[in-house]
């Protein structure tokens, strides 16, 4: 063959290359398509900073509905109210109470009204050593039991805190106990928790689409039980005290 | 054996006669194929809306900007985000003040792992809605043991806490001896006199070496063009700050600095419902942070062996 058919040849053929890898870019030929999951928005209940209760001195200050601690509105002054206990030692609470759920100290043994509430007024609390506290107060009631709490709380590790941690520049509020706490039951209650991060896998979505109680979602990546492509737990392996997993 | 004329190489003999027709016509083929081929590989190019302006490619470096210079790129930033999104931003340019130094604390017994940081966080922070963003991840460890290869982020109970188990909120630990501020090669990121390690996000290439030089997972890389819903956009932003990122730029939590340099606690701090997070001025001794770091049993700096020093505490009660 000729030189000069050689070169002929070979540069046809570079031209014809190129111009197929320029129909193929520009066409964008094989590529896969760029697919986003549709993630939806988190809920804005998730985003609310307001306190789990309101306290009385918030509800005082909003100047809003007290009448739930208008005790004389119902019972009668200079009267205390009876206390009546079941076999067990138990606070029978009344049918006039009856969304006070006794959760105070275990094994129920925090179990009268008036370790807290002031007998002679209702309207009062009061500490075991007879100290009167107001409602709005109730922090320094809290306070004669749970010392080291209290002085946690007071130093700002406990508890929560809002606005300027620079007091120069603004106020912080403080909140009260009873803002986190119900006095009836203390634990902190369980809440749903706002969603994980988003596994990005049809499998992983899949299980996390059926609002399954299982504690975790699948990640997809073959790590979970139940998923394909799981071959067990590796670690035990990893670590040289197991036979590698047979597929 | 005849003389081979070279095609394309005559020599000093032949200068003239060397280019035919043909030869010019097989070249040009060539040239016009390779160019067509050329540009159709940078298509993607044309599809590129985010195109930097003139001011923008010609900012200088952060830390060289006059304060007249300063208020320009902030104008700039405001039109940018109000073409974008319709809403005019407040951008600042917050600086750190003298002796102020930000410690956070956090307090593993109350955290119940509910994820509200995580997106309050998302929120303040103008963070990507999808491809999704997330500063913190709130890992979920079984109670006895502090080993995160047990950890677990993808946990989805119908109610927190659960029994057996405790949840270990990581964000960027603000270390003092920050390793991804070491690799960075163009010193996009560095460390602030209070403590926060920012990023300058006009700065910034993208190379995410800081990423792989983060031991704690806290960098986050915008490998799309970040997507935020314009009724979610928070007007209140700092230029280190909160400000929205573009396509191929590092962020990473910054303490919520455009809150935290105007004297406001943190996102993330607001919203978490049991008071598990405290923050503050450690060079202050009556704040809440040094009350905690003096009295409380503080039990970790997060792989305190890799000598980061952060200024991220976890500590308990009792």
């Amino acid at each position: 063959m000729h030189a000069q058919t050689k070169t002929s040849t070979a540069l046809g053929a570079v031209a014809v290359a190129l111009a197929a890898l320029a129909v193929v870019f520009f066409f964008n030929f094989g590529a896969r398509p760029v697919h986003l999951h549709p993630i939806a928005l988190v809920d804005t209940n998730f985003l609310d900073t307001a306190t789990v209760r309101r306290s009385y001195a918030d509800l005082a200050r909003a100047g809003e509905d007290l009448s739930d601690f208008d005790c004389y509105a119902c019972h009668e002054k200079g009267k205390p109210p009876p206390l009546r206990f079941d076999t067990s030692q138990n606070l029978i609470i009344p049918k006039e109470h009856a969304d006070i759920v006794m959760g105070h100290g275990s094994h129920g043994r925090n179990n009268n009204c008036f370790n807290c509430h002031n007998e002679t007024n209702l309207e009062l609390l009061q500490t075991r050593d007879g100290h009167e506290i107001k409602f709005s107060d109730s922090p320094a009631l809290c306070g004669s039991c749970h010392g080291p709490t209290y002085r946690d709380w007071e130093a700002g590790a406990h508890g929560r805190t809002s606005g300027y941690w620079d007091r120069s520049v603004g106020a912080a509020q403080r909140k009260a106990c009873v803002n986190c706490h119900n006095p009836h039951s203390p634990k902190f209650p369980g809440r749903q928790p706002a969603p994980g991060p988003h596994p990005l896998h049809a499998l992983a979505m899949a299980s996390a689409g059926t609002g399954s109680n299982s504690a975790t979602v699948s990640t997809g990546w073959g790590e979970t039980p139940g998923e394909p492509g799981y071959r067990g737990n590796l670690r035990p392996w990893l670590a040289g005290t197991l036979a590698p997993p047979t597929p | 054996m005849p003389a081979r004329q070279p095609q394309f190489n005559p020599g000093p003999a032949a200068p003239a006669a060397a280019v035919s027709r043909r030869g010019f016509l097989r070249t040009s083929a060539v040239v016009t194929a390779g160019l067509a081929a050329l540009a159709a590989s940078l298509k993607p190019l044309l599809e590129m809306n985010d195109f930097p302006t003139l001011e923008r490619f010609m900012q200088k470096y952060y830390k060289e900007l006059t304060p007249e210079e300063m208020e320009r790129v902030l104008k700039r930033i405001e039109t940018e985000v109000e073409r974008q999104y319709g809403i005019r931003p407040h951008v600042r340019d917050l600086k750190p003040r003298d002796g102020v130094e930000f410690v956070y604390c956090l307090n593993l017994t109350r955290c119940i792992g509910c994820r509200k940081c995580v997106h309050a966080c998302v929120a303040e922070n103008n963070q990507s809605r999808n491809p999704e963003i997330q500063y913190i991840r709130v890992l979920r460890l079984p109670h006895g043991s502090l080993d995160i290869e047990k950890a677990e982020h993808n946990y989805a109970p119908d109610l927190v806490p659960e029994k057996g188990y405790f949840y270990m909120p990581v964000q960027c630990q603000q270390c003092k001896n920050p390793p991804c501020v070491k690799v960075c090669p163009v010193h996009a990121t560095w460390q602030e006199a209070d403590g926060i390690t920012v990023i300058d996000y006009d700065w910034c290439i993208g190379c995410r070496y800081c990423e792989a030089a983060c031991p704690y997972w806290a960098r986050r890389f915008n490998f799309t063009k970040p997507s935020i819903p314009r009724e979610r956009l928070n007007p209140d932003m700092a230029y280190l700050g909160n400000r929205p990122r573009r396509q191929g730029v590092m962020e990473k939590c910054h303490f919520c600095i455009q809150r935290t340099r105007a004297g406001r606690y943190p996102a993330c701090l607001e919203v978490c419902p049991t008071g598990a997070r405290k923050f503050g001025n450690i060079l202050d001794p009556n704040s809440e942070v040094s009350y905690i770091l003096k009295n409380k049993r503080v039990f970790i700096q997060l792989k305190e062996e890799l000598g980061t020093s952060p200024r991220f505490f976890y500590y308990f009660d009792v």
